[in-house]
């Protein structure tokens, strides 16, 4: 059984609500104005069944060659999905076990997508599945690999540095001491505040749905859009409309005194692979950088176009401030259709916060202190 | 029971949208009647032959090669009509950094061509331009300047502030992303569609003639300001860009603006937009939002009160 608890109410305008349901849109807009695309959708057996297919198809696909961009580079343009059911860790009962079968796999999907899809009706705001919100509706497939993280082997993010540790206990030790009438700065986290998306770097981040207060297992606009020119490949988000310019020409990062909420990213192509490279992160306290990560977070992505439709997306963790070694992740990201995002204005009367700063500040007058996915910093 | 604690939800906004939606059903169909306007502002067609501009940059299939970092020098952010050097609105704390510098103004002909009505609606603008609101009434696009808030500036405004911008160009689609805020919008050069959905950035559907690129910009809000000074359009406005190089490094600009519910005729800004040369130009990050906060959400007693640890 699943409740839906929805701390944020409309901080995302008519433009976002139309990319996650388009169908109902194009449903009800004036006639003539645009074909409707196929409907999405919202049986789940016939949903779980074409990702099933889906998979098999990239899996068992062998020696694609990547079309090429008039100027040479390898066609990695598009839209790619970042939503996933595949943990970012793998769970402890399941050892050292690094992959599924094709069968495990699927019945793996097919546990979290009827999870994903079950509603509660006594405390549901409103249905998911519904409004093509659920990951399995927005194109997220299965997966052999039974945790995001390859690296260390026991698919399990390191062990933290002392300073992590400390740092982590007096976060809790301020947390439990915070003022109730503190403000969106603290009761508001970034994506609540409409600073970041769920996610541009790195793009995929695992979960499974209901077990991670990030909630970045959703389907809700998992998109990232893939924009190649010469000498450069733009990303551009459709969650926040986040932006991330990746020159390719071997230029050096900006000075270390510039910081940025996205890094600073450098990118070049080994063969097929784009590499890119990501340093000069801000530090954003009282939040904190992916995973927990301070500025000194450095972050290795590839990309690979491994198939029509298939991107293998592999990154490298690094923060020798947080953890005692780097660890990595190995992953796909299917493409989507169409080619495009649409506008996704956040801020512009993001009246969202002020129920979620209002509702944190009387739960904790009220005492609550366990703030996970409630707005709260990670 | 399982507990799915969401950082986001987007379930007033999809209850608006489907009221919008809705209300759209019944209105006459707003895209079409916007289509059927009288294609005043449309520019003529160019000479088919192409000019024979020397020393342009060419792509490929050899249109202007835009690709690069592009910025325009004017003060018509502050009014895109002529005016003088002024103070700022807190000339008691912030003296000459928050002056606002002379200008000629971008304005072909001088005057923006206001119906009365919207004559009045500019000065009340320019009056409550520094109104900032958050709230769901539904009033609550009736605000001060939206570039005060850190809201998408829209177009053409996004093309004359005081920020540089980045033009990537391939072959289907043209993306512009803009330092203020990081805005971006998509031109489409290959698949043109009516707007599907009102958008601040509105909807790109771009053409070349000639040398020229046109941008046929339709699918606003309606809650753009053109400048500080309360300069506006209405979401019937339909903007016609024209980029038109003139040399490896600058372009003529150009933006014809027609929106018969406040103008009484098409109007024409147009300024020079130069290349950014410094060999480490790169756009960074102007994220504005946290900049606002303490402005937007102190009047709600939801900014961190100042003699309050945030840890």
């Amino acid at each position: 059984m699943r409740n839906r608890m929805l701390w944020m109410a409309g901080a995302a305008t008519l433009a976002t609500v139309m990319s996650l349901s388009m169908t109902v849109l194009l449903a009800q807009a004036p006639a003539g104005t645009k074909k409707a695309l196929p409907p999405t959708t919202t049986n789940t057996d016939a949903a779980i069944k074409a990702s099933a297919d889906a998979f098999k198809k990239s899996v068992e696909l062998k020696n694609y060659t990547v079309p090429k961009k008039s100027w040479g580079e390898p066609d990695i343009s598009g839209v790619w999905l970042t939503a996933t059911y595949t943990r970012l860790q793998r769970p402890t009962e399941l050892g050292d076990k690094e992959f599924y079968t094709e069968e495990e796999a699927i019945a793996e999907y097919k546990k979290a997508a009827e999870s994903d899809a079950e509603v509660d009706p006594r405390t549901v705001h409103y249905d998911w599945k519904e409004y093509a919100m659920d990951a399995w509706q927005g194109g997220a497939t299965p997966n052999l690999r039974t945790s995001l993280i390859v690296d260390p082997k026991n698919g399990r993010l390191p062990p933290l540095t002392p300073e992590a540790q400390q740092r982590r206990q007096a976060a809790a030790a301020a947390a439990r001491q915070m003022d109730p009438m503190l403000g969106v700065k603290t009761f508001g986290n970034l994506y609540t505040r409409c600073v970041l998306g769920l996610g541009a770097i790195p793009l995929v981040r695992g979960g499974m749905p209901g077990a991670d207060s990030a909630a970045t297992a959703a389907g809700v606009t998992a998109e990232a859009f893939f924009f190649q020119s010469p000498g450069y490949v733009t990303i551009v988000m459709q969650s926040n409309n986040d932006v991330r310019i990746i020159p390719t020409d071997n230029r050096p990062h900006v000075p270390s005194q510039v910081r940025q909420w996205l890094g600073d990213s450098r990118g070049h192509w080994e063969g097929n692979t784009l590499v890119v490279e990501t340093t000069n992160f801000f530090d954003p306290k009282p939040a904190t950088n992916f995973q927990g990560s301070t500025d000194q977070l450095q972050l290795v992505e590839r990309f690979t176009r491994v198939g029509p439709n298939t991107m293998r997306y592999q990154y490298t963790v690094t923060d020798p401030k947080t953890w005692t070694r780097p660890w990595s992740v190995d992953t796909t990201m299917p493409r989507v259709d169409p080619s495009m995002i649409y506008e996704f204005a956040c801020h512009e009367q993001n009246y969202g916060l002020i129920n979620v700063v209002t509702g944190t500040q009387i739960r904790f007058r009220e005492g609550v202190r366990d703030l996970r996915g409630n707005g709260a910093p990670e | 029971m399982r507990i799915r604690r969401t950082g986001i939800s987007v379930l007033v906004a999809a209850i608006a949208f489907i009221a919008a939606a809705s209300i759209q059903g019944q209105a006459p169909a707003p895209a079409a009647a916007r289509q059927a306007q009288p294609a005043a502002a449309r520019p003529a067609a160019t000479p088919p032959a192409r000019q024979a501009a020397t020393g342009l940059a060419r792509t490929d299939d050899g249109h202007p090669n835009l690709n690069g970092i592009w910025q325009a020098i004017t003060s018509a952010n502050y009014d895109i009509e002529a005016h003088n050097a002024k103070p700022g609105p807190r000339p008691e704390l912030m003296g000459a950094w928050g002056a606002e510098p002379a200008g000629m103004g971008i304005v072909e002909g001088g005057t923006i061509p206001y119906k009365p009505e919207a004559l009045k609606k500019r000065e009340d603008n320019f009056k409550n331009r520094m109104l900032v609101k958050v709230t769901n009434d539904p009033h609550r696009f009736d605000t001060g300047d939206t570039e005060l808030q850190c809201f998408r500036p829209g177009v053409p405004r996004a093309n004359y502030m005081p920020f540089p911008f980045q033009i990537f160009q391939n072959r289907d689609q043209i993306l512009m992303v803009y330092e203020y805020k990081g805005a971006m919008r998509t031109v489409f050069m290959d698949k043109h569609q009516d707007a599907p959905v009102d958008s601040w950035m509105g909807w790109s559907n771009g053409r070349w003639e000639g040398d020229t690129l046109v941008i046929d910009v339709t699918g606003f809000n309606g809650h753009q300001w053109l400048d500080r000074a309360g300069n506006f359009f209405s979401d019937t406005a339909h903007v016609v860009e024209r980029w038109t190089p003139r040399g490896r490094d600058h372009m003529m600009y150009e933006a014809t603006i027609e929106d018969p519910a406040v103008y009484t005729r098409p109007w024409k800004v147009s300024f020079p937009v130069y290349r950014r040369l410094e060999a480490n130009a790169q756009l960074l990050e102007f994220n504005c939002v946290p900049f606002v906060e303490e402005m937007m959400y102190t009047p709600l007693g939801l900014y961190n009160p100042p003699n309050r640890s945030s840890r």
